[in-house]
């Protein structure tokens, strides 16, 4: 099929599944975003079992595949009488995965901090909250902007997952599918998914690398 | 890493006075109840919907069901090995495109190397599904499963070789040079074993997202641990059970790595 031929025929559901996928991507690492902080926060605190549960949710979640994370959501929690649409099962799995990631990031980006400056700020008198809040979090997150548009690069791949279940509209990559399935799409199917995907990464890249320039905390 | 995570630990928190240990202590206890009542929870749901009952967990103790378990895992410890030996060629030219080509090879490179980076690997996967065939090119699922994950890798492989050639002192490369190596065999004689070393930490993490890419074997029916997971579960129609444990053999082979990871880089 020319180019011409699918998007006349296609064209819309290409805009859909575009949108569909960028919704994804958005409400994912936006819930990563907040679980991701919560567990870091876990993780730094001094109360032992949170510490534990913090760091036990990460190592779960960043060693586990996303097909196999949202195979388990699809298939084996229905058992257990717990029923998610297929939307929310994808929006769990692509969520939970970032998150755990985003901590570890969070964690590096506490860890670049030098450990004179906490002494310093109490020696000001600051109190706990006020170097948490004043020293220590506006350093993480200056010195973790890279790494954070990585993640949302890597998020959006992975909401690629949609096209293993029936999602209506579907997203980019199961759009793909199902054209190839229903028609012979061509090489042209694929190469307009694959660059509104590559377009978007490097966009956020770009993005990225200009906030990290203005905020980067040069040592 | 671990040390300096010790570190910033401990001087974020003061010493604890009465009054914080009391509060610390409080907190212990109201969490621990928490989390406990939390996997208590998990594990009712588990047992009012009959998932505990034994016909669902027995075959593990049957010697066949590992065994084949460990057929479908040996399948995906190919498919990785195989896909890890790919990216990381095609990742080094990539790279060596990248940082020593003319102006063309160069921006050729940088093209395949943010195109690779901004795909999902499913995309690939699919391309080399319903695609290959359009030209006429038929490949054995094996191939159709590993030559996808290691092409969506391999821009990612080429920007942390970059960044080992980038790290290795200049210095070095001048006094290759001012001694009569030519730039090629500086590049390989000198530069890249540093870099290399460098980066076999970040190598290893890179590993960890190709085996977790081959768990779309499914999509080509290659006999992964995922798939004979799928054929164990209509022996013994037992889903939930098999899959969990198809996911934890997943965490720890993964977790081990990162391990390995992390440990290697702190030996250097």
């Amino acid at each position: 099929m020319s180019i011409t031929e699918l998007l006349s025929q296609f064209g819309h559901e290409y805009f859909l599944g575009y949108l569909t996928t960028l919704q994804l991507t958005f409400f994912s690492f936006l819930g990563a975003f907040i679980i991701g902080t919560v567990m870091t926060v876990f993780r730094v605190s001094p109360i032992k079992p949170l510490r534990t549960f913090g760091n036990f949710y990460v190592q779960v979640f960043r060693n586990i595949p996303g097909a196999a994370l949202l195979i388990l959501l699809v298939y084996a929690i229905p058992y257990l009488s717990i029923v998610f649409s297929y939307y929310t099962c994808v929006l769990i799995a692509t969520t939970l995965i970032p998150s755990a990631f985003l901590s570890e990031h969070l964690i590096t980006g506490i860890n670049t901090i030098d450990k004179g400056q906490i002494e310093a700020a109490r020696s000001l008198g600051l109190t706990f909250s006020q170097i948490i809040s004043k020293i220590v979090i506006p350093q993480a997150v200056r010195s973790t902007v890279l790494h954070m548009t990585n993640l949302l690069v890597a998020t959006m791949l992975t909401t690629a997952i949609a096209s293993q279940v029936p999602l209506n509209p579907l997203d980019l990559t199961g759009l793909v599918a199902h054209i190839n399935t229903h028609a012979t799409g061509g090489i042209m199917a694929f190469a307009i998914s694959a660059i509104l995907y590559c377009l978007t990464a490097v966009l956020i890249g770009q993005i990225g690398n200009k906030i990290d320039k203005k905020v980067r905390v040069l040592r | 890493m671990k040390n300096q995570q010790i570190t910033i630990l401990d001087v974020l928190y003061e010493e604890p006075g009465p009054k914080t240990r009391r509060k610390i202590f409080t907190f212990t206890i109201l969490s621990s109840i928490l989390v406990t009542l939390f996997v208590l929870l998990i594990i009712f749901r588990f047992y009012v919907t009959g998932q505990l009952s034994a016909r669902y967990w027995r075959f593990f103790a049957k010697w066949t069901t590992w065994a084949f378990l460990l057929k479908g895992l040996l399948g995906t410890v190919r498919v990785a090995l195989m896909a890890a030996l790919i990216t990381f060629s095609m990742g080094f030219l990539f790279m060596f495109g990248r940082v020593r080509g003319y102006k063309v090879v160069k921006f050729i490179s940088s093209v395949l190397i943010e195109f690779t980076r901004g795909v999902p690997t499913l995309l690939f996967i699919y391309f080399f599904f319903f695609g290959m065939p359009l030209f006429g090119i038929k490949m054995s699922a094996f191939w159709k499963i590993t030559i996808p994950v290691a092409v969506s890798a391999s821009g990612a492989v080429a920007e942390v070789l970059r960044g080992g050639v980038n790290a290795v002192h200049k210095g070095q490369r001048e006094a290759a040079l001012s001694l009569g190596l030519t730039e090629n065999r500086t590049f390989f004689k000198i530069v890249f074993p540093q870099a290399f070393k460098y980066v076999i930490p970040s190598l290893i993490s890179e590993l960890v997202i190709v085996l977790k890419d081959t768990t779309f074997a499914y999509v080509v029916s290659f006999n992964d641990l995922m798939q004979n997971s799928s054929v164990l579960i209509s022996n013994y129609d037992a889903l939930l059970s098999v899959y969990l444990v198809a996911a934890v053999i997943y965490i720890l082979i993964n977790y081990f790595l990162n391990k390995l990871s992390v440990a290697l880089a702190l030996k250097r």
